[in-house]
């Protein structure tokens, strides 16, 4: 045997080494890595996880006059009941108030239906962080507890702000009480947002019937919408509440 | 002799290639993730509104799924498992696909809320499954570039195996 030949037989061993070793050491980064990856996610998961438990406990008060497990303010005292969930910045909702608003409350008036307004806060997002929908629904609540329900949700969406908008600031949302008769028990309802975690609850009460957009209608336990799942005009409304009569 | 080279330019490029993907899927993320974040309750309705579980259900997949897509999307930015990070990455896509498709299937009318708080469409807003689906399926592949080319630049793995 050659010296070279030893030579070349030396370097090749440690080349062999060396490829061991780096293939050992890529094993070892990727199972460590691997282990901080699912552990990272895990402990993301339960941070998620534990927001929402330390969510659930919110108090507040619910409405005194609330009906329907609370969510709800009743308006007449006829035989069939029309639930309507609305959210004050729903331009929607405020296209079927104006459309079908005037034949609700002629119902209203010769006691076919009770109407129970469910006020609902699902577009908190589109008042630039002012909550503008929970805080006008926290209004329409204590306007409930003080006996003034339907005037304050008409003045309402008579006033609603644009989608997107900042909303009306509680100033404006205590004058527009004033307006139709409340006094100062509800101004400092608004002040001290006495209702808003109430709403937040309601809201809850609503998905977890199942029902995911404002204005969501339903007339003795069904829902009514329009074709495709629109808005149902005043002349589709008006048949399902003379079906649902018998 | 160019026959040579070009595989040899190509060699070269995937490191970069996977960089680009890497970072572009940490970026959708935790941009999706970020704006879920802030209102939990919004996120619930948004899972609410595929009807395919139980409101109490939906309410956990709400709260914990943003948090999910947060961390993930810096695990991506740091580039650390990059391989796996990518498998998981690709695993929740198929995961959104297969929602959106459900949803469209049955006729429901939502908001993907794949890039915010979703939720049920109303009065002439029509939903855009095959463009929501379109775009998952973009962001699908650029996970497949990350599991068959884990290796990227500026990542801790780099650093971790000693490349540069």
């Amino acid at each position: 045997m050659s010296k070279g030949n030893r030579g070349r037989d030396r370097s090749a061993a440690k080349r062999i080494v060396e490829q061991q070793k780096a293939a050992e050491r890529r094993r070892r980064v990727t199972i460590w890595t691997s282990v901080g990856v699912v552990a990272v996610l895990l402990i993301a998961g339960l941070i998620g996880w534990g927001v929402l438990a330390n969510q659930d406990d919110s108090g507040g008060s619910t409405p005194s006059v609330a009906v329907d497990e609370g969510t709800a303010f009743a308006v007449g005292s006829g035989p069939v009941t029309v639930d309507i969930y609305e959210d004050f910045m729903c331009p929607i909702c405020h296209e079927f108030e104006k459309q079908t608003g005037p034949a609700i409350a002629q119902m209203v008036t010769d006691k076919k239906v009770t109407v129970r307004y469910h006020p609902v806060s699902i577009l908190d997002r589109t008042s630039n962080g002012t909550k503008y929908s929970t805080r006008s629904a926290g209004a329409a609540a204590a306007a409930a507890v003080d006996g003034k329900f339907l005037e304050y949700h008409n003045v309402l969406f008579e006033n609603q702000p644009a989608e997107g908008s900042d909303g009306l600031d509680d100033a404006k949302l205590i004058e527009l009480g004033k307006s139709v008769g409340l006094g100062d028990s509800f101004a400092t309802a608004v002040n001290d947002k006495t209702y808003d975690s109430w709403v937040t609850k309601a809201t809850e009460t609503f998905s977890s019937r199942g029902f995911n957009g404002t204005p969501t209608i339903v007339v003795n336990g069904k829902q009514v919408t329009g074709p495709n799942e629109t808005l149902p005009t005043t002349e589709i409304f008006t048949q399902a509440v003379t079906a649902a009569a018998g | 002799m160019d026959l040579r080279q070009q595989p040899n330019r190509l060699a070269a490029a995937w490191p970069w290639i996977s960089t680009l993907a890497r970072l572009g899927l940490a970026a959708v993320f935790l941009i999706a993730g970020g704006l879920k974040v802030t209102d939990l309750a919004a996120s619930a309705r948004a899972v609410n509104a595929y009807d395919l579980m139980s409101y109490d259900t939906a309410k956990v997949i709400g709260a914990v799924q943003p948090f999910l897509e947060i961390a993930l999307g810096l695990l991506l930015l740091i580039g650390i498992a990059t391989r796996l990070s990518a498998i998981i990455a690709a695993v929740l896509m198929v995961i959104f696909i297969a929602g959106i498709i459900s949803a469209w299937a049955r006729g429901l009318q939502i908001d993907c809320g794949c890039f915010s708080k979703g939720g049920e469409l109303t009065g002439g807003r029509t939903a855009q499954y095959g463009l929501d689906i379109l775009r998952d399926v973009g962001f699908l592949a650029l996970a497949g570039i990350l599991i068959w080319k884990p290796r990227s630049r500026f990542s801790l793995d780099g650093v971790l195996l000693g490349e540069r």
